[in-house]
């Protein structure tokens, strides 16, 4: 076995073997033929990006250029329909149709992942699939190619599928507070745009989707010119077979839809905010965010992602954000912010990669606190985005937000799969350099001039929404708090367990140990920081997901 | 609770190596001592992960050791106490260390378990363990740190409440076990208990010193290092680590069942059931073992009858999956099925629908009392066992993930071979063994299960 220590995962760890203060000097082994007409006057070609690995596993990652921001008005949730039926709906000629439960039988012996699963996004639907490279020509000729050249999307399946998905919405409402949160922002971040919907679409868009749609979607959009493929694997037998498969997918066939125009993001003045009405909620989770003009090719993105990584990484203690809120003071179970939206984010420690936009925005998360702290947490959050962008951050912190994002590599890139998918985003945002790749390289050129430039270009808090999800009983009484705009404290003194002596004079005082005195100082900062929102307002929980607006505006 | 897993680069490893040694699954060396106090440490060298290192420390006490009354939650709230080691020092406290050096650093608490998993470039490995050792050799608290950190489990409690599935657990388990074994209350602890954390200082300190002993814990470090160098410095770190003796715990008894529970939900959710049976404690290298290994796919698999009657033909569920580690316990654990309804079936049908779903999944569980009779059964069978073998295989293709996966299974013996072991009796199973697992554990008075609904919901 020690001899057997392959090639491919020295590579995978180049980036590693270099301690953390230097740069990645050894790039990724990958390869990647760009969108290139095979005729003059033919259809553009599949991009094929692959990562070289021995493995007798192959991971296949097809990513088609649509999402659920090219669904039609009022057929929101087409893509995802579309995606799963394509799997689900069965395929192959009258005789040898492969309906879903012959296919989970086929796929059975060759481990979970040979089944085809589906990652949603507002841009990109992504296929992945993971199959022994030994039984690779059979997969093709008994699932790949018939199920890209030969879908049925049968009709029942198409409906079951709309009724699964409706109650994933039903769900989202209801059950789980924090990424009914994180979906909310979203939306109303980018409402009146492409993506003020969910990938799961809307309850009157389900409802709306026929099997006609499906087809059109399906052979508009899945066109060997509109894929990403993604194929751990750089021997041309192996990458050929799988490429030549997806290139006879909808060579032909008519394309009924366009890819919408991409809408600029609706820029906004001052702060606005929401209040959704769960009748549930046991807590009130706090979201703000504002759309802005960077993703991973901005020259300012490394810059950026190093004072991100300081405000508020993902998932982990170091931010300033956690620090603030949870740690130092306990409000809640974490805190961060984004400079990208991905889904997942209750469940994943590390970003889901194959989620690509083309028009992004910062947003932060508070997770839930007590519904009382939602108002103060609102300034507090804020103060602290604005400290940030006002004061800019020392030498001394970005050397240790470089030194935390350079630790995060060690998690970000720990797969073959990882470096793939990152690859496939790469080929998507058309990076010249690539994203893990030169991640630590990047990380290391980083300036602190660089971050405050950047802080300053790209972050700011006079144009903010705020998002709280907080339960009946709150959510008006939060809207009159918000509308009042008085300063607000957090926790009281006997919260953070600090105790009262009785002094000689017998005068009773509250005993502040030293290392909290800079706490309650910025307490006080927090609490008298005006919010001034101008807008403010509570919509029930049953308003949103139901029509391809924001808000369901008869409500 | 254990990291999603990806299918990865070290599957071309374990095949290669499964292949060329036949019989020995596990592609690597696992090179083991044990301490003079009783602390097992385990090596696992990867050096093709260059310059990464986890050290990982499991100890073997979870929120089934809590059977203090009024005191449920202690593991789990320990499992962030360990992250606030001398936290009052800012120069000096762990988190500060932790980051100077430049660390991922996580931790998650289980029934059984509590393991700490921090990861980190491979020049740092002196550091790495002497800081996890002095934290867990001595750690440092004061009262007012716990208070603060009792505060972000109850946000945390609130975070997962919001999802009417903890409440089905809590009922669940309630009437499983019961208050007087561990396994009746989640990891998170009982919302009272939660509530009362900040009052729970001596109760936390007591746990800490009870069960945080070397004899009570695994040491488990993978990635690109040498294990001489690895005992070396654990045996310089952990060797002060005084033992102690390691109370035993109340045995899981009897369901009588069938036992039935009902949550009644302030929103509008879809309904769903969670129905278990108590099956026995697991043992990596026995049949029963196994078979629990092979269940979820048999019965909630995109192939089981049961999963296609109730997902596709009939489709009165919208979500069906069994959970198999969560029956991988040192004492006996439900195994759970659980089943997310159709709405508006149920908004038309009521409650009859949880009767429907209960008769079908009685049905289901039973038939496999005579699984072997089943025409494919032998097919079946021998797809699972592949399956089985590939998504363990896939599993380990990170060092932080094989560490994972060795630390769950190696717990129960105490065996660095354990994989080799539980591969060996899953290949081993016959078609009359699922049929006597089902017979033995599959009956109405090892039953239990628990339905919910919005609170309005048709009765």
């Amino acid at each position: 076995m020690r001899g057997l220590a392959p090639a491919f995962l020295l590579i995978l760890f180049a980036g590693c073997a270099i301690a953390p203060t230097q740069p990645a000097t050894q790039p990724m082994q990958t390869t990647q033929t760009p969108t290139a007409p095979t005729a003059a006057t033919g259809p553009a070609d599949v991009t094929l990006v692959t990562v070289d690995s021995p493995s007798p596993l192959v991971t296949v990652r097809m990513m088609v250029k649509a999402g659920s921001s090219s669904d039609p008005i009022g057929k929101e949730g087409l893509a995802r329909v579309t995606a799963e039926s394509l799997i689900q709906g069965g395929f192959g000629p009258d005789g040898a149709v492969v309906t879903k439960e012959r296919l989970a039988e086929i796929t059975q012996p060759w481990g979970e992942e040979a089944m085809p699963a589906v990652l949603h996004s507002a841009d990109t639907t992504t296929i992945r699939f993971v199959v022994p490279r030994d039984v690779l020509d059979r997969y093709i000729a008994t699932v790949l190619r018939p199920m890209l050249t030969a879908p049925r999307f049968d009709q029942s399946e198409i409906e079951r599928i709309r009724t699964e998905t409706a109650a994933r919405i039903s769900a989202a409402r209801f059950e789980d507070l924090e990424n009914l949160g994180l979906a909310a922002i979203d939306e109303y971040v980018n409402e009146g745009t492409r993506y003020q919907h969910q990938t799961w679409g809307t309850d009157q868009g389900l409802g709306a989707i026929g099997r006609d749609d499906v087809v059109a979607f399906f052979q508009s959009f899945y066109r060997p010119g509109n894929i990403i493929l993604g194929v751990s694997s750089s021997n041309g037998a192996v990458t050929g077979a799988v490429a030549d498969t997806v290139r006879a997918m909808n060579a032909a066939a008519p394309q009924a839809l366009q890819a919408p125009q991409q809408a600029p993001a609706t820029r906004f003045a001052g702060r606005h905010a929401v209040v959704i009405d769960v009748p549930n909620a046991p807590a009130a989770g706090v979201h703000i965010g504002f759309p802005f003009d960077l993703d991973r090719n901005d020259a300012d993105f490394w810059a950026l992602y190093v004072a991100n990584t300081w405000f508020g990484t993902h998932r982990d203690s170091f931010g300033r954000l956690y620090q603030a809120i949870r740690q130092e003071r306990g409000y809640n179970y974490g805190n961060y912010s984004y400079l990208e939206h991905w889904n997942g984010r209750t469940s994943n420690l590390f970003q889901v990669f194959n989620q690509p936009r083309r028009q992004q925005y910062f947003s932060i998360w508070l997770r839930p606190v007590a519904h009382e702290y939602a108002y103060p947490m609102m300034k507090a959050a804020t103060w602290e985005l604005q400290r940030m962008v006002d004061q800019g951050l020392s030498d001394a912190q970005v050397a240790s937000a470089k030194n935390k994002a350079k630790v995060l590599y060690v998690n970000m890139g720990e797969t073959i799969d990882r470096l793939l998918a990152a690859r496939v985003d790469d080929a998507f945002y058309g990076a010249s350099g690539g994203f893990l790749e030169n991640y630590l390289a990047n990380i290391d050129r980083v300036t602190t001039a660089e971050v405050n430039a950047a802080l300053r270009k790209y972050l700011q808090t006079a144009n903010l929404k705020y998002l709280v999800a907080t339960d009946s009983q709150h959510a008006e009484a939060l809207a009159a708090q918000i509308r009042a705009g008085a300063p607000a404290f957090g926790k009281s003194l006997q919260e953070y367990q600090l105790e009262q002596v009785k002094l000689a004079d017998g005068k009773v005082v509250w005993q502040i140990p030293d290392e909290k005195v800079e706490m309650l100082r910025v307490d006080a900062l927090w609490a008298h920081y005006p919010l001034n929102i101008s807008t403010v307002r509570v919509v029930p929980v049953t308003s949103i997901f139901r029509t391809g607006q924001f808000i369901e505006e008869s409500r | 609770m254990m990291r999603k897993i990806l299918i990865g680069a070290l599957m071309a490893v374990t095949l290669a190596a499964a292949g060329d040694a036949a019989g020995q699954f596990f592609p690597y060396q696992i090179q083991k001592r044990t301490l003079p106090n009783g602390l097992d440490v385990l090596v696992i060298e990867t050096p093709e992960f260059k310059d990464v290192v986890n050290v990982n420390t499991l100890i073997l006490a979870g929120s089934r050791n809590e059977v203090e009354k009024g005191r449920s939650g202690l593991a789990h709230l320990f499992e962030h106490i360990a992250f606030r080691h001398r936290y009052e020092d800012p120069a000096n406290s762990y988190d500060t260390r932790i980051e100077k050096m430049g660390a991922f650093d996580n931790a998650w608490t289980w029934f059984d378990v509590t393991y700490y998993h921090p990861v980190t470039f491979s020049s740092n490995l002196r550091d790495l363990i002497a800081l996890q050792a002095e934290r867990f050799v001595a750690m440092e608290f004061s009262e007012r740190i716990y208070r603060t950190e009792a505060g972000a489990v109850l946000g945390e409690y609130r975070r997962n409440a919001s999802d009417p599935g903890l409440r089905m657990d809590e009922v669940l388990i309630d009437l499983a076990y019961g208050p007087k074994h561990g396994y009746g209350h989640t990891t998170m602890g009982y919302l009272a208990d939660v509530e009362d954390m900040p009052n729970s200082y001596r109760s936390g300190k007591a746990f800490y010193e009870t069960w945080y002993r070397p004899n009570n814990a695994v040491v488990l470090v993978t990635g690109d290092v040498k294990a001489d160098e690895v005992f070396r410095l654990v045996e310089e770190h952990y060797g002060k680590w005084k033992p102690g003796k390691v109370p035993s715990l109340p045995k899981a008894g009897a369901i009588n069942g069938p036992k039935r529970g009902h949550v009644e939900w302030e929103a509008d959710v879809p309904p769903r059931i969670v129905y278990a049976h108590l099956v026995p404690a697991f043992d990596p290298g026995s049949t029963e073992g196994a078979v629990l290994a092979l269940l979820p796919e048999l019965i909630a698999g995109r192939t089981a009858p049961l999963y296609q009657e109730l997902r596709y033909q009939k489709q009165i569920a919208t979500e069906m999956a069994v959970s198999r580690m969560s029956a991988e316990g040192f004492d006996a654990r439900l195994l759970e099925t659980y089943v997310r309804l159709d709405k508006e079936k149920f908004d038309a049908q009521g409650r009859t629908l949880f009767s429907e779903t209960e008769q079908a999944l009685d049905r289901g569980f039973s038939e496999l009392k005579n699984f072997s009779r089943r025409p494919d059964a032998q097919t079946t069978l021998e797809a699972l066992k592949s399956r089985y073998r590939y998504d363990l295989l896939s599993s380990l293709n990170s060092p932080a993930n094989i560490a994972s996966t060795v630390a769950w299974y190696y717990r129960f013996e105490r065996d660095p071979k354990v994989l080799d072991t539980l591969v060996t009796a899953v290949e081993r199973l016959t078609t009359q063994d699922i049929d006597a697992f089902a017979s033995r554990y599959f009956t109405p008075a090892n039953k239990a299960l628990v339905t919910m609904a919005h609170k309005g919901a048709a009765r």
